[in-house]
């Protein structure tokens, strides 16, 4: 039986627009390339400006985070895990990444509604350069994460060269979300807050802090409901276990991964030009 | 296509904004929104049905009262804003630059803008580099260039918009009330810059309210007047028409409000 046989009417054609879509996403994106890169380098040296330790904040963040949590979690509430710092970093540096990428691009279009009003431009290099300056930040902090592993004297896994693919699955997936709440806080500037209470939540159903272990199996199906444990399971995996995801998990990552950046980029793609109305 | 000698054609352009009474700004909005009454809104038609053809190497000045729709005219030729109807042909590449400053950023210093804007206006990074000497030369703003924008002076920040906004080499040119910039010297070096877009055929379109730059620059006036083009040919009659009006107190300032649906 052919495709035609079994879809409806007009959808075949609809697949095809659809894959155009997403590669018209990826040719902007190339063509804009400079511009993006430029919008996310003037986010950081904003955040960092007037800092005397400028850019060194970036490093210094998580190990002075890590440090906190190193005495809580040693001295008032004991956790028997070897190496909490290096377990607790590999989730929490990817998912520092996801949410102030979230927070920032929730901000981008809003943020940028002067220009958007003022000149033409691709209202896509938004979000995007948003999500490139915290994954500058995130491949930054990747230097103190090196040297706590080497300071705890934790084992160099091989596996560590697994990481570009739960990096390139969570930046596909944090794109999308980006896209959507970049869109949505343009009509509804509650979003912007909301996203930060969901961002609040998230953080504690997600297996960051603690381990997954720690639950009973039967309440296990529950946390595999949650997309973004499979991101932060790959690097946990890779860098603290030395172990590689199963495939089926790779292949479930990079499916919500896809899934959340069609969606997130067809919602804020529809409504782009009329962003210069609401901003 | 449109015919070669052709910079501009406009087609019944109109603009309708939703200027709605009680837009749902927030999500308690949106609830309450659906307890009570149904959103009310009025369209308002800011540009309507406006025809033109702007040929290449001409200077033409668009000139009216407030809110008579120039801006929103500019903006739509720009690509800001997207035409509820109509249709509008560009022939060649078009300077999107609207206002004098809009890509610049005060924490950056006034280099790191000169980049920041040439890739805003579609410029890429080796293009700018080319580029960057001649910005700060015209701008003459000395040693300031390295300093944070915020720093300078509201005049000093003019010069440096005005010549990244017009060190450029587009076919047109939109400029909104730009002329009115800086000390006497760089003005005349502004009026300078103008007729030498002139000379090199440039088409530009531009809004201001100063009828002696119109009579002074431009080759052809537009009056607009409440949405409409209300005249469209020599600047001297465009000039005279939009001074009777301004002076005659017959005329309602503003438009008259629309009926209101629900």
């Amino acid at each position: 039986m052919s495709a035609k046989d079994s879809a409806p009417d007009g959808l075949e054609c609809c697949y095809e627009t659809r894959l155009r879509q997403m590669i018209e996403l990826v040719k902007d994106t190339y063509r804009y390339r400079e511009l993006i890169w430029a919008l996310a380098m003037k986010e950081l040296k904003i955040r960092y400006k007037r800092s005397i330790l400028g850019f060194l904040w970036a490093l210094l963040n998580p190990i002075l985070f890590m440090v906190v949590l190193t005495v809580v979690f040693s001295t008032v509430m004991p956790i028997q895990m070897p190496h909490y710092a290096v377990f607790l970093l590999t989730a929490l540096l990817p998912w520092t990444f996801f949410a102030q990428s979230l927070s920032y691009a929730a901000e981008s279009i809003v943020g940028n509604g002067d220009l958007i009003k003022k000149v033409k431009v691709a209202k896509l290099v938004f979000p995007v350069a948003a999500v490139v300056s915290n994954m500058i930040n995130l491949l930054l902090s990747l230097i103190p994460l090196v040297l706590i592993v080497f300071a705890m004297r934790h084992p160099f896994h091989l596996t560590w060269i697994y990481l570009p693919v739960p990096l390139l699955a969570l930046t596909i997936f944090t794109m999308g979300a980006s896209f959507f709440f970049a869109a949505v806080n343009v009509y509804y500037r509650d979003v912007s807050h909301i996203l930060q209470i969901v961002l609040q939540v998230w953080f504690y159903v997600t297996p960051v802090i603690y381990s997954l272990d720690t639950f009973p199996s039967r309440y296990r199906f529950y946390f595999k409901l949650n997309p973004l444990q499979y991101f932060l399971n790959g690097f946990r995996l890779s860098v603290y276990y030395g172990m590689l995801p199963t495939w089926q998990s790779i292949g479930a990552s990079f499916a919500i991964a896809l899934a959340s950046l069609y969606l997130g980029f067809m919602i804020f793609r529809r409504k782009q030009d009329d962003f210069v109305f609401y901003v | 296509m449109i015919q070669s000698h052709i910079s501009i054609r406009a087609e019944h352009l109109t603009q309708r904004f939703r200027v709605i009474h009680e837009r749902p700004d927030t999500v308690r909005e949106l609830f309450a929104k659906f307890l009570r009454k149904p959103v009310k809104y009025r369209d308002f038609e800011a540009v309507s049905d406006a025809s033109f053809t702007i040929y290449k190497g001409e200077m033409v000045g668009v000139i009216g009262r407030n809110g008579s729709g120039k801006s929103t005219l500019l903006k739509i030729v720009a690509g800001v804003y997207r035409p509820t109807s109509g249709s509008l042909h560009v022939n060649g590449a078009i300077a999107p630059l609207i206002e004098l400053g809009a890509g610049m950023h005060p924490e950056l210093t006034g280099r790191e803008n000169i980049l920041l804007n040439g890739l805003l206006m579609g410029y890429s990074k080796n293009e700018m580099a080319e580029r960057e000497q001649r910005v700060i030369d015209f701008a003459d703003i000395g040693d300031f260039i390295n300093a944070p924008v915020k720093q300078y002076s509201s005049g000093m920040y003019l010069r440096l918009a005005f010549s990244v906004a017009t060190e450029v080499d587009p076919d047109v040119l939109i400029l909104d009330e730009i002329m009115a910039v800086g000390d006497f010297a760089f003005q005349e070096k502004c009026y300078e810059r103008m007729q030498g877009f002139r000379a090199a055929g440039k088409t530009i379109l531009m809004v201001t309210h100063s009828t002696e730059q119109i009579l002074k620059l431009c080759d052809r006036g537009i009056l607009m007047d409440r949405g409409t083009i209300a005249y469209n040919g020599d600047p001297q009659q465009a000039v005279d028409i939009y001074m009777r009006e301004a002076n005659g107190k017959d005329e309602p300032l503003l438009v008259e409000a629309p009926s209101v649906h629900t």
